[in-house]
């Protein structure tokens, strides 16, 4: 063979797939190596900043905190245990109420420090405030045995002979006429004719009949679909007593009906979010640390790559989180769906703390982050999470998988797609932005927060295309930042509503397709001319308008179907030609409020705030006719 | 080893490397020698890969200065040693050889020899209770961990006391000796002198001068010649006046003429030459000299810099 067949056979062999394959695993292997490395260190490190003391400290905290979520878990908290003494004989057919109440506590008929003395024939109540309550208590006490003992009874139909099926309704200003409000679980239920539903066997046969969705009619009502009734978002009654709290029981009497709140899945959800708050101060302290005084420049020079040393940073951090995740969920009663909705939160938590710590210039500073990522994501998982049996808008946030989970109801795939997708999503993309800026030029800089930005997004644009991508990549955010829009004005009136959401989804696509075009310009990355603007401005638009059609996850959980849901995104149940006209037009206003602003960019910072202000209002415009066009 | 072609970059408007050309021989020291801002440090920095050059190429051992094969042969010691403070020379020492892959074994025995040469006994004491020096000496030891064929130092010997700073320069001639390639920055020229093979000369971002110290001595340099005679003389078209000093007079002159003038008048005054002494310029006066007649010098005026 001669040398030059030699060379090509080498060429080809080198070009095989295989060769390819076992490249490409060697490197996956290399980076996977490194990540551990890094992490293992960070551990290490972390560990020798901590003296014992602290230590000690830690660990004697996490008891006394795991000793009292495991004392609220069994028992439930409750700080008016043993509230007040009950005096009543061993014998009495009241004492086992008496016992088995966490404020009761009872005490010999002879003993004389007691407010509540019940014998045979009468109840004696001491004559103070304390009296009174104590007799209250002890007749909840009472009724909640009494009920607890009938739930025991074989024959239920004897025990509580009349059945009421209750069932919690929107506001009637938030349900657009001929629609039925079936929980939020059902599909595109617009249309009004109750033949969307994607939950399967949720009543549907109750509800989609006249459209007015009247409650308790019981029609075609079984008792599994009123079993099912209690999986809706709307949620069926909740009942008294400690299983009332996780969603409602099946039986009790009309006094212990409560409101659809979840108040213990509520608060043990809650149990999650506290150690991420604690994890991203160590977490963020870690990062920052490594750009103090250029300490992290020695690791840019090894043989590593950025997204290497960030992942293997943060990887004991997730590690932790998930485990303290695990523990928690195992704690509380919460299954692998809880576990995997809070993980996402935890990225979130995680990631948004880099960038912070990113673009921090001082610890000061990085407080300052970190408190702003502890209260915004805190707030924006929690709160709609209260609304859990109330709205499918609660579902923006993942613990709301979370309370369901806790609550026993069932968390569709649709559901946990839009609840966790956006957030991981986010995650990931903030990940990407901070690792453009995790290099030398970037590192060490002195630049405030909002040049650091412009920074993290040009570090991402190598070329015009570069432009689409981060348009198309910036969805996640606009979805959380729209779906926060609609949960803030949510109780307002709708038609104070509905153009507040109109504008409000302007003001955040048009920013969301100009920034990183503003940065490009800044940094000199393209040329200033109309042409090279006008490119731009199209690819951001195109780059927007495909990663829009992402939102058509919303159809999933029958977003859409409350008016503020058709608001900011897009309609459904019309026509063929306007909805081949409705995929055009997003694409024409996209690609020309984008154009619009990049010509602003391209002249400057007053400029492109002056183009931001004449597209954001082309925008509201254009939302206003859809909206209007389309009822 | 190192071959840099119209090496440019500029942060915003400001041009901190303005189209450097050189090349680094394999086993000798190379020194880029400046003023704080003359783009010394961007310079290392972009041949570490550290830095993204904003025109013109940098090959380094053969490859692109990013290249992560092209680290594992590297050594690089910034100007500042920030060391992670809470960790023992040896803790930090085994990471980074880990990062290198480089066997524990291998480390502990390669950085164990480096740091008995660099005179550094506390091997488990936290490296924030340690002097600069000492800290010093583990960032130079990090920088052998993984056993390099170049070594980029920046500034090695800044801020470090006399004694640690002959230990540095000492210990740069041996590793020169044991054939390692080392680029070398300083704006000490004394420590450049003492150590580098060759050198060139940034001033605001732009190479004035280059060659080995005597080369650039011998091109940009002024040897003074002061020439005593055994009797005064007046100053004259062809030579100065001389001076008395002492028993003598002596004149100070830069040129082989003007010496030779001296002689033929001190012989027509009876007199004659019995002395003549030669003072060469040092790299500090080159240096000095170039800057000032350096056009660049307006041109880069009120930029932002790096050193």
């Amino acid at each position: 063979m001669s040398d030059h067949d030699s060379v090509r056979d080498d060429s080809t062999a080198a070009d095989s797939p295989s060769s390819r394959f076992e490249g490409l695993r060697t490197r996956v292997v290399a980076h996977l190596r490194a990540v551990a490395r890094i992490a293992r260190w960070e551990v290490s490190r972390s560990a020798g900043t901590v003296d014992r003391k602290t230590i000690a400290l830690g660990l004697v905290a996490a008891l006394v905190a795991a000793g009292i979520a495991a004392g609220a878990v069994g028992s439930g908290v409750a700080i008016d245990q043993n509230l007040y003494r009950v005096g009543i004989a061993s014998d009495s057919p009241y004492y086992d109420a008496v016992d088995q109440s966490s404020v009761l506590e009872p005490r010999p008929l002879s003993d004389p420090n007691v407010e509540l003395v019940v014998s045979e024939t009468h109840i004696s109540v001491a004559d103070t405030q304390t009296g009174r309550a104590a007799y209250q208590a002890y007749r909840e006490a009472v009724q909640s045995y009494n009920e607890r003992q009938m739930r025991l009874e074989a024959n239920q139909s004897a025990a509580f002979p009349v059945v009421v099926t209750l069932q919690y309704r929107e506001r009637g200003a938030l349900v657009p006429a001929g629609s039925r409000v079936d929980g939020g679980n059902g599909g595109s239920a617009v249309s009004g004719d109750g033949s969307g539903t994607a939950d399967g066997g949720d009543g549907s046969g109750a509800d989609a009949g006249d459209g007015t969705g009247s409650a308790g009619s019981g029609t075609g009502v079984d008792s599994s679909d009123a079993a099912a009734a209690d999986d809706t978002n709307i949620g069926a009654s909740s009942l008294g007593g400690a299983a009332g709290l996780f969603g409602g029981d099946a039986s009790g009497s009309p006094a212990s009906i409560s409101p659809p709140f979840p108040f213990a899945s509520l608060v043990l959800a809650f149990a999650f979010l506290v150690p991420m708050n604690f994890v991203i101060q160590a977490y963020g302290s870690s990062i920052l640390n490594e750009r103090v005084n250029r300490r992290g420049e020695l690791l840019l020079v090894a043989p590593i790559s950025p997204g290497d040393i960030v992942a293997g940073k943060t990887l004991p951090y997730l590690a932790g989180m998930v485990g303290i995740t695990v523990v928690i969920a195992a704690a509380i009663g919460g299954g692998p769906v809880s576990v995997a909705a809070v993980i996402p939160i935890g990225l979130l938590f995680l990631s948004s703390t880099f960038v912070g710590a990113m673009f921090a210039r001082s610890f000061k500073e990085l407080t300052f982050v970190t408190v702003t990522v502890s209260v915004f994501l805190t707030t924006y998982t929690f709160v709609p999470a209260i609304f859990t049996n109330v709205t499918p808008i609660a579902l923006i946030s993942p613990l709301t998988l979370v309370v369901r989970d806790l609550g026993g109801d069932a968390v569709s795939l649709g559901d946990f797609a839009f609840s966790v997708g956006p957030i991981l999503l986010a995650a990931i993309v903030l990940f990407l932005l901070g690792t453009g800026v995790y290099r030398e030029e970037d590192m060490f800089t002195q630049r405030s927060v909002p040049l650091k930005f412009l920074d993290a997004l040009d570090s991402r644009i190598s070329r015009p295309r570069s432009i689409a991508t981060l348009s198309a990549l910036s969805i996640p955010f606009v979805f959380i930042a729209e779906l926060l829009a609609i949960a803030v004005l949510f109780v307002l009136p709708v038609d104070v509503t509905v153009p507040l959401v109109l504008v409000a989804v302007a003001v955040v696509e048009e920013l969301a397709k100009s920034m990183h075009i503003y940065a490009a310009f800044e940094k000199a990355r393209f040329a200033r001319t109309i042409r090279v603007s006008l490119l731009l401005g199209a690819l951001s638009g195109l780059g927007f308008f495909l990663g829009e059609k992402f939102t058509a996850i919303v159809q999933l959980v029958g977003l859409p179907s409350l008016t503020l849901g058709q608001a900011a995104f897009a309609p459904s149940g019309i026509g063929l030609a306007t909805a081949a006209g409705l995929l055009v037009a997003p694409l024409v206003l996209h690609a020309v409020t984008a154009s619009v602003t990049a010509l602003g960019a391209r002249r400057g910072k007053s400029t492109y705030a002056l183009a931001l202000v004449g597209a954001i209002g082309i925008h509201v415009v254009y939302n206003m006719q859809v909206v209007t066009n389309l009822g | 080893m190192i071959t840099v072609e119209n090496l440019r970059k500029t942060y915003g408007d400001f041009p901190a490397v303005v189209g450097s050309d050189f090349s680094v021989e394999s086993g000798e020291v190379f020194g880029i020698v400046g003023p704080n801002g003359a783009g010394k440090t961007t310079t290392l920095k972009m041949l570490a890969g550290l830095v993204e050059p904003t025109a013109g190429t940098a090959e380094v051992l053969g490859m692109d200065p990013e290249d992560p094969e092209m680290r594992r042969k590297l050594g690089f010691l910034p100007e500042e040693s920030p060391l992670y403070e809470d960790m023992t020379p040896r803790s930090y020492l085994r990471f980074f050889a880990d990062l290198y892959d480089v066997p524990r074994d291998v480390a502990d025995d390669r950085t164990d020899e480096v740091l008995d040469r660099l005179d550094l006994e506390y091997r488990d004491r936290r490296l924030g209770d340690m002097s600069k020096g000492m800290k010093r000496k583990v960032a130079i030891a990090r920088s052998l961990v993984n056993d390099p064929d170049l070594l980029i130092y920046d500034e090695p010997a800044s801020g470090l006391d006399p004694l640690t700073t002959n230990v540095v320069l000492e210990f740069v001639r041996e590793l020169r000796d044991e054939g390692k390639t080392v680029v070398f920055s300083a704006h000490n020229l004394f420590h450049v002198e003492s150590v580098c093979d060759r050198v060139v000369i940034l001033n605001r971002g732009e190479i004035i001068a280059r060659g080995t110290v005597p080369e650039i001595r011998a091109e940009h340099g002024e040897t003074t010649y002061h020439v005593y005679t055994t009797v005064e003389l007046p100053a004259t078209d062809d030579h100065p006046a001389t001076a008395p000093e002492g028993d003598r007079f002596v004149a100070t002159v830069d040129d082989m003429a003007d010496v030779e003038a001296l002689r033929e008048a001190a012989e027509s005054a009876d007199g004659r030459v019995v002395d003549i002494r030669t003072d060469e310029a040092s790299l500090e006066d080159i240096f000095l000299r170039l800057a000032r007649e350096s056009p660049t010098t307006s041109a880069a005026e009120g930029g932002r810099g790096r050193s």
